[in-house]
């Protein structure tokens, strides 16, 4: 599975330009599933057929948080947006990721004094990408103005820890492969939806149970863990003590019936899970809940240290627990 | 307009319709166009929405712009006469100040303010807000005044269409330019491989709230979107952080608000603006948001894409664009819809 998350975390994927991370996916579920498709916003849907005509949809978004190129001057340095919510402090002396070019981004300041204004009232305004470019022609021909990049990052193991980029949601992704890789001969039908543009707004899970109408959905996304110096007060989530179960977050409250069919299904599969309210936030749970008729929805989260920074971390214990809690849950009978 | 073509932009620009009272410009586009669709209706919420069938019609294209401009509504009839007021949409309460402006589409008034020697140093230039704000109809009191004004009443800018050196000024180029594309589209009474949707959306400016309801009606297979957009090329702003550029051509959507546009559907409508040299611009800022967005997240989603005319001043008495990016962008569309299937396939 640390193969899988290393190839997915690493692969470039920002909201909008999803399809090699796609690519990837179908690469490891070959063999184990009924059948895919994309739908008309580009969501790809896998399944694997169960012995009654009810379904479950499980979520993972595919996309990650990044820049946008939309300037490029004379000297061939360019101007970004965010992709999402990206913080500019992250990326400052950081390195960015394009399809054909990588660059530094840095910040504006004629003078010290500028710099240091400058530094603590960081905006995108102010900063600029060098992608060593002799002129603004060479620029233009690497990214032109509209090409998408991500945090030039890679994967890191620390002991049971892993760091790296996009673990939001890769590591949801990791899972959903890794449960229709385990799963034999499922209850209900089991849909994975790896859905796209999730970070500028759900985008994608808005419309991608519109062709099932499953009976319940489960989004599996990353979300605080606040067990750092000064981690956020009021989280009670941490690094290891297993998947998460969201009770609710800015966008959602889970349906009450699902929190209870997954903490059965962890009981069952004796997989250690905390419980989630998360003070700001949203995943996919919020669009799938109001699709059609409404969907009874919920999230399985993974507790994440430094999310939408280069070096997201999660412990591996907590992924595997997940695998193995949804493994329990699409045996249980789906009843509302 | 000598020479230059923009049929319908005059009147429509000179059309009183604030999201939620598209009624008079939904008239115009209606009794304009009727003989040249296959069928129209008006639905719940107030969209126009013709159909025009094609030669192939394996696929279901829809065409998208909004009725609906940026205004004003009366929210109380003071006793002294004079009509308290809120923005309907963005409005900046900067731009309201020293304005003629038009209830109900016919009734003048005026948005007065402190003349400048009863101003404070520090006041002047601060923003007004529109608490402070009041509309005049030259009423003495709130019984005259409640003759002719009712609470509820919408207020536009009583602005008239101009047009110099092929470049165009009025109100409400936010989208009645996309309404008038359109228009000049159905006018050359041509058919293509799609099936045409052509939708006049109401509500776009308090929350892209028509467009709702187009995928339950229509199932479209994609969509474009023609909006009237912000330049931003003014002098108060460092080149960078310019939008677009008045006459550099219609407005290519990559991202905005909410929406990542469909990269099938954005590198085509490039392909096609090169293929026969039609002049266009990426649109340079991923701010503000259209239709797109919410077309992309209903239903079973549909795929769209945003052309829209650059417009310096949008949200305010008065924009300016230039007629050739309105004529390019006629031109874009007409060769987009020219490609038949071929396009975004």
């Amino acid at each position: 599975m640390i193969d899988l998350i290393k190839e997915l975390t690493e692969s470039y994927g920002p909201s909008g330009r999803e399809e090699e991370v796609q690519r990837i996916v179908l690469k490891y579920l070959e063999g184990y599933i009924d059948g895919h498709k994309l739908d008309p916003m580009g969501n790809l849907l896998v399944w694997k057929e169960g012995r009654d005509d009810k379904k479950v949809l499980l979520d993972a978004h595919i996309d990650e948080i990044g820049l946008v190129v939309t300037n490029i001057d004379d000297k061939g340095f360019l101007r970004v947006e965010p992709v999402g919510g990206v913080s500019p402090y992250t990326y400052v002396g950081h390195r960015v990721k394009f399809p054909k070019a990588t660059g530094v981004v840095y910040y504006e300041g004629e003078t010290p004094d500028e710099q240091k204004k400058n530094l603590s009232n960081l905006s995108f305004d102010l900063l600029f990408v060098d992608i060593g470019a002799r002129d603004s022609r060479e620029a233009e021909t690497l990214v032109p103005i509209g090409t998408f990049g991500v945090y030039d990052s890679y994967f890191y193991k620390n002991g049971n820890y892993l760091t790296s980029k996009s673990m939001d949601d890769r590591v949801g992704c990791a899972v959903l492969v890794e449960v229709f890789r385990n799963l034999n001969d499922p209850k209900h039908t089991v849909i994975g939806s790896f859905s796209v543009q999730e970070e500028i707004g759900l985008v994608g899970a808005f419309v991608s149970a519109y062709s099932f109408s499953p009976q319940a959905c489960v989004a599996v996304d990353v979300t605080d863990s606040a067990d750092h110096p000064k981690g956020f007060k009021r989280h009670a989530m941490a690094l290891g003590k297993g998947p998460a179960i969201k009770i609710k977050d800015k966008m959602s409250i889970s349906h009450r019936r699902v929190v209870e069919m997954l903490e059965q299904a962890a009981q069952k599969a004796n997989v250690p899970y905390q419980k989630e309210v998360l003070t700001f936030g949203g995943t996919n749970a919020a669009a799938l809940q109001r699709t059609k008729e409404g969907i009874p929805s919920a999230t399985l989260s993974i507790p994440t240290r430094y999310v939408h920074s280069p070096s997201e971390t999660v412990s591996l214990n907590d992924v595997e627990g997940a695998v193995k809690l949804l493994l329990s849950f699409a045996k249980l009978e789906l009843e509302f | 307009m000598k020479g230059v073509k923009a049929m319908y932009l005059k009147e429509l620009s000179e059309l009183d319709g604030v999201s939620g009272d598209e009624g008079r410009v939904r008239k115009f586009i209606e009794e304009k166009i009727k003989d040249k669709v296959d069928s129209l209706k008006v639905d719940i919420m107030g969209n126009l929405i013709a159909l025009k069938k094609g030669t192939k019609s394996n696929r279901k294209f829809l065409l998208a712009a909004h009725m609906d401009e940026v205004g004003f509504m009366v929210t109380n009839i003071e006793d002294d006469g004079t009509l308290s007021f809120g923005p309907v949409g963005g409005i900046d309460p900067r731009v309201a100040v020293g304005k003629h402006v038009r209830i109900k589409g016919e009734l003048a008034g005026v948005i007065g303010y402190k003349a400048i020697h009863l101003q404070r140093k520090d006041e002047l230039l601060a923003s007004p807000k529109f608490e402070n704000l009041r509309i005049n109809i030259g009423a003495k009191s709130k019984e005259e005044a409640s003759r002719k004004v009712e609470i509820g009443d919408y207020v536009t800018f009583a602005t008239d269409f101009r047009c110099e050196n092929a470049r165009a000024t009025g109100k409400a180029f936010d989208d009645r330019a996309g309404c008038a594309a359109l228009m000049e589209i159905l006018e050359k009474g041509q058919r293509y491989e799609d099936d045409l949707c052509f939708a006049f959306l109401v509500q776009e400016e308090t929350g892209l709230r028509g467009s709702a309801v187009l995928f339950e009606q229509l199932c479209p297979d994609l969509a474009l979107v023609i909006e009237g957009t912000t330049a931003g090329d003014d002098p108060g702003l460092p080149e960078h952080q310019w939008a677009t550029h008045l006459g550099d051509g219609p407005a290519i959507t990559f991202m905005h608000r909410g929406y990542v546009v469909n990269k099938k559907i954005y590198e085509s409508i490039l392909q096609v603006a090169r293929k026969y040299d039609i002049r266009h611009q990426p649109k340079r800022r991923t701010a503000g948001g259209t239709d797109a967005a919410r077309l992309a997240k209903t239903g079973g989603g549909v795929p769209a894409g945003v052309i829209s005319i650059p417009a310096r001043y949008i949200h305010s008495p008065l924009s300016m664009i230039d007629l050739a990016d309105f004529n390019n962008t006629v031109l874009l569309l007409s060769k987009i819809l020219e490609e038949g299937e071929g396009f975004a396939k």
